[in-house]
């Protein structure tokens, strides 16, 4: 049954896909941050701990997150379309290359020890978001 | 010259006949009675494991009870243990708590661990067979990668070069500093990998980038070397490897970039808290350190605008004005740390903004 994107439902079938492949992310190593992904207007809460994604829910709180990762709709279904297609985001979509440039996709932050949570977790959130391969996903 | 104990135990009367005294079943076990105090250290989380906050939650042995100053001992003893009359002085010279406490330290320590990798068979080597790239292109990563082995192999040093003058009872930042030190081989050993892969060669040698390591090793004490490591050069260090990830156009360049940028942000957190906590106790640290970072960064421009480095970074970017944009949002982002750090706004005083404006210019 595919998952429409975005909602709630697709990301936690990436945490159901992150915990079936936990031995990746235990090769990866701890993994302790909770941020935020803005598709639109919405904003989805994923927290790691140790080695899991232990929670994905929807909040309107983003100064509880180490950092928020916000972009259109489109570019995330962009994102998203480029890792089903390629088995993992390909090197033009990866969040540090979406990122990087900083116009693309935004990176907000309050703290900047909480803005380079990313850049330490980088690998996992990678990961977490390459998941989506996995998933028959419907582009809403 | 090495050190001679004041005592030949060899001929020592004294050892020899406890020794035989043990030898005919007479065991005094006062060690035994000695343990002054006993913990229940499990851990906290059993998918972490046994951590090092675990075996720290109890005040005799946590860092909670170590003194600012600490004029107890100067021996090898392990925080917590028994000391003994007569331990010689291993000579420590950074005994202030404040010169070196982070907190973060034992997370860092222990994530340095946990997210290891291997550069032998962890890199996806054979994806540079299909990169394509053009022969420019191409000599102009090694180059980057030649910058990059430097920074790693001095960025070994400059922790080796205090962590021996630490007193024991700082053990946790002196892990902390073994693993930055096998963290900086590891990048040295990657890059050097990358720069010689198929038929490669290492690049060019930057006087500028030898003259800002040169000011980051020499910095005169411990909390300076750390904040010019740590704070400045890794903030950079990590833009570099987001960048490096940015202009990547295949699996290893990516895996490369990405994984330079995790280890390089351990070295800026422990920088941010080191200094926090430094100037959190000692205000008047904050001006000593801000200005060794005026002269850090002094060294930082140069490096910045050595063609060694900016022109291959132009090379692969396409143009200048990419280059530009990347450099003002590296240092922006370093700035925010500094303020993190308790140093304050540096904009005013450093010689990056001016640099920055030349390039837009």
């Amino acid at each position: 049954m595919s998952i429409r994107f975005p909602s709630l439902e697709f990301f936690k079938a990436l945490q159901q896909r992150a915990k079936d492949d936990a031995d990746v992310f235990e090769k990866l190593g701890v993994c302790d941050t909770t941020f935020g992904i803005r598709v639109g207007s919405d904003l989805y809460r994923i927290a790691f701990e140790v080695y899991e994604c232990t929670e994905v829910d929807e909040t309107n709180d983003p100064a509880s997150l180490d950092f928020v990762l916000t972009a259109p709709v489109a570019l995330w279904k962009d994102m998203f379309e480029s890792v089903i297609a390629n088995g993992g985001a390909d090197a033009a979509h990866t969040i540090n290359t979406l990122t990087h440039v900083g116009d693309v996709m935004k990176v907000e932050y309050e703290d900047p020890e909480g803005h380079d949570r990313l850049y330490r977790f980088m690998a996992t959130i990678q990961e977490f978001l390459d998941e989506a391969q996995h998933l028959d996903v419907e582009m809403g | 010259m090495s050190y001679i104990s004041p005592k030949d135990f060899s001929e020592d009367t004294g050892l020899i006949a406890e020794v035989m005294r043990v030898m005919g079943g007479d065991l005094r076990l006062e060690w035994m009675k000695d343990c002054p105090h006993a913990m229940a250290a499990r851990p906290s989380q059993p998918r972490r494991g046994l951590t090092l906050d675990d075996i720290n939650d109890d005040p005799y042995y946590g860092p909670s009870a170590i003194p600012e100053i600490i004029r107890r001992h100067f021996s090898m003893t392990p925080r917590g243990g028994v000391l003994p009359e007569g331990l010689p002085s291993l000579g420590y010279r950074l005994n202030r708590k404040s010169d070196v406490w982070a907190d973060s330290a034992t997370v860092l320590f222990e994530e340095s661990k946990s997210r290891r990798w291997a550069p032998a068979r962890s890199v996806p080597w054979d994806a540079l067979d299909e990169a394509s790239l053009s022969s420019e292109e191409d000599v102009a990563i090694r180059q980057l990668c030649t910058g990059l082995t430097s920074i790693g192999l001095v960025s070994t040093d400059v922790p080796s070069r205090w962590v021996w003058l630490m007193n024991q009872d700082f053990h946790e930042i002196k892990y902390w500093m073994c693993a930055q030190m096998f963290d900086a081989t590891r990048l040295a050993e990657a890059f050097r990998k990358r720069a010689l892969y198929g038929r490669g060669a290492l690049g060019c040698d930057s006087r500028e980038l030898g003259e800002l390591l040169k000011i980051i090793m020499e910095s005169e004490t411990y909390p300076l070397a750390s904040a010019a490591l740590n704070l400045t050069l890794f903030s950079f260090v990590q833009n570099l490897g987001r960048r490096f990830e940015y202009l990547s156009t295949n699996a290893a360049d990516t895996y490369l970039g990405t994984r330079l940028v995790q280890d390089a942000s351990r070295f800026v957190a422990y920088g941010i808290d080191h200094i926090r906590q430094l100037v959190g106790t000692r205000p008047s640290q904050a001006e000593i350190v801000n200005d060794h970072l005026d002269l850090v960064e002094n060294g930082l421009v140069g490096y910045l605008g050595s063609r060694e480095l900016i022109e291959p970074l132009v090379v692969l970017s396409g143009g200048v004005e990419s280059v530009a944009a990347f450099y003002r949002r590296a240092a922006e982002q370093y700035f925010e740390r500094c303020v993190a750090a308790g140093l304050g706004e540096r904009q005013d005083r450093s010689p990056l903004p001016a640099f920055l404006k030349l390039l837009d210019s």
